[in-house]
């Protein structure tokens, strides 16, 4: 990397952590360390809420899956507005006017303190494996690019999330958040414009997008229903409304954005700006690993993208038929993409017809090259599965990329690593102190304190990211996994603050068992079917909700007061 | 200072109204996505 870049690269992390610090200036009570004295604007609450989604896997991973796959994973969104609307109208209001620290306290109030306690675990349980995930994705940018070892990349950046979210609270964490959004979408629009700007000659942003359609990359939209598909207009709008009701309602990662909100007002208007803004900040990453995917075929990618297991390969005797095939296909879907731009522009349709037929040929020529050098890698390692996706853009950034956009780049997807860990271990810490130390363990002690309990959860939660982290970088394409790993809890959670909220009826015992047979579901989901994972936070709910309104039939209304 | 208030919302006057203006954006998005594909599907 270039000078230039380091510069860009240090100068806009180090801008990002320092504002963040002086905004909060040393919170003294436990009120303004978790929850900002409750006295954040929507601007800075809805870009919170979207810079603690949109980790460093958001850049890296999607825009790998684009290449691989397509756009088709917009689709996973159309129920992120759904959810926002309903949250907007239902859980907002109950959580600003209960004044609870945590949407888990809110549950005792409603049932009792052991539901509390079991939703406020298996929070801690779920966002605890996701927290060393979006940890991991940063230490796969070193290793591309400098060969540095994935211990010590994890080890600087928890160190840089540790400090600033143990010293500043919540303030520094949402003002930092401010920032890092205006570097992720700068980066997003430098990325997409230079990915077509390094386009040869000749070839316009038309043909471009032409040819990213012509191979099924520009699938944007499908009608099709697929309960194994986790990637159709169905599953996002109905398994996509359920995990983000979940997510934006039931995770202690988001609720914590808006219960800082000055008003019931602001903190459901944060929701409605990233009903607004997320889907087409997807369709621009998506899009932009199409145009690197139009970029690749008139430069010749290599076989797979993560270098380590493509050296590791390389003296495995079949890989040399596999990479003379590899790049022979190259050089025909270069050539066919010619012909069928040629065609079309000629308006000769039996031409275009001809080189499309060739063209798709070719790229199913590319792809089951890929394929069979993926298979030389698990055959190799041992591993069950194998996926290069996460490192698809980084190669395009650090290759082709011009000086100082890398860093400007880097920073983006870096600034999002750390933001969105500094929110995760902030709620961590939060449900760690509030729902269960303080309520379980030391019920009555000085403000001060708590505050202090607050700073060492937060730290323990940090140490942890570091240590997990080791292993979440073998989880495959890892934005999915962020994704997996969420929906086997997320049904259950969801399903208790739907009898909360829309059946008064129902008690503690039967919402806590509900809770149980709910996640009993969602695993036998997982490990007995083929049911996409999207789908398993509207099986868990629904469990959840049936069983705890069976049994609510068998128990006696509460005691008039 | 700070007490929850059910303020109506900056625009468009009412709370449900600016919910339905965001499942119509929705619509017209999903409408939007849709036509891309068709257009650039081999």
């Amino acid at each position: 990397m270039r000078l230039l870049d380091w510069g860009v690269l240090i100068g806009a992390l180090s801008f990002i952590v320092l504002y963040g610090l002086y905004r909060s200036r040393g919170p003294t009570t436990v009120n303004s360390y978790l929850l900002a004295g409750r006295t954040m604007p929507w601007y800075a609450m809805g870009l919170s809420i979207m810079a603690t989604q949109a980790s460093a896997v958001t850049f890296i991973s999607t825009t790998g899956q684009a290449y691989v796959d397509g756009m088709r994973f917009v689709q996973f969104y159309f129920g992120l507005p759904i959810a926002m609307v309903i949250l907007a109208a239902t859980a907002v209001p109950v959580f600003h006017r209960t004044k609870v620290y945590t949407a888990y306290e809110y549950l005792e109030k409603r049932f009792d303190a052991k539901t509390r306690t079991l939703v406020g675990l298996i929070f801690l349980i779920q966002r605890g494996l996701g927290v060393g995930i979006a940890l991991a994705a940063p230490a796969i940018v070193l290793t591309v690019l400098l060969g540095w070892p994935d211990r010590l990349t994890t080890f600087v950046m928890g160190a840089v999330v540790i400090t600033y979210t143990v010293l500043g609270g919540i303030k520094a964490v949402t003002w930092t958040d401010v920032q890092q959004m205006m570097i992720l979408f700068a980066g997003l629009f430098v990325a997409l414009g230079t990915a077509v700007w390094l386009l040869p000659h000749g070839v316009s942003f038309h043909d471009a997008v032409s040819l990213a359609g012509a191979a099924g990359k520009l699938n944007a939209v499908d009608f099709s229903f697929d309960l194994k598909n986790p990637f159709n207009f169905w599953s996002g709008l109905i398994g996509g409304t359920f995990l983000f009701l979940s997510y934006f309602g039931t995770d202690q990662s988001q609720v914590q954005r808006y219960l800082t909100g000055k008003s019931i007002a602001q903190s459901r208007l944060s929701l409605i700006f990233n009903a607004g803004a997320k889907i087409p900040m997807q369709f621009l990453i998506l899009f932009t690993g199409a145009m690197v995917f139009v970029f690749y075929i008139y430069e010749r990618p290599p076989l797979l993208f993560q270098p380590v297991e493509l050296k590791r390969i390389q003296s495995v005797p079949a890989y040399r038929s596999i990479e003379d095939r590899y790049q022979r296909a190259f050089e025909q879907r270069k050539e066919a993409a010619g012909r069928l731009l040629e065609a079309r522009r000629t308006g000769d349709r039996t031409a275009g017809a001809r080189s499309l037929a060739e063209y798709r040929n070719a790229q199913a020529g590319i792809d089951a090259a890929r394929d069979q050098g993926g298979r030389l890698v698990q055959a190799a390692t041992g591993s069950s599965r194998f996926n290069d996706a996460n490192y698809v853009f980084l190669t395009f950034v650090t290759r082709y990329m011009p000086a100082g956009i890398v860093g400007l780049i880097l920073a983006a997807i870096f600034g999002a690593a750390i933001t969105s860990i500094a929110g995760e271990i902030n709620s961590l810490a939060t449900v760690s102190v509030i729902d269960l130390y303080r309520r379980h363990v030391r019920k009555s002690a000085p403000d001060r304190h708590y505050l202090w309990a607050s700073r060492a959860a937060t730290a323990f939660w940090g140490c942890y990211a570091v240590m997990f982290a080791q292993y979440g970088k073998n989880l495959g394409s890892l934005v999915v996994a962020v994704n997996m790993v969420g929906s086997l809890f997320y049904g259950g959670m969801l399903g208790v603050f739907v009898l909360a909220f829309a059946f008064p009826r129902v008690r503690g015992n039967a919402a806590f068992l509900g809770v149980l047979a709910g996640e009993a579901a969602i695993f036998y989901a997982h490990f007995a079917t083929e049911v996409s994972f999207l789908w398993y936070n509207v099986i868990g709910c629904l469990v959840v909700v049936g069983t705890g309104l069976l049994l609510s039939l068998f128990e006696r209304p509460a005691a008039a007061a | 200072m700070n007490s929850p208030r059910d303020e109506p919302p900056p625009f468009l006057g009412t709370w449900k109204r600016l919910y339905a203006a965001v499942l119509v954006y929705l619509a017209l998005l999903i409408t939007a996505f849709y036509l891309f594909t068709k257009a650039f599907e081999p």
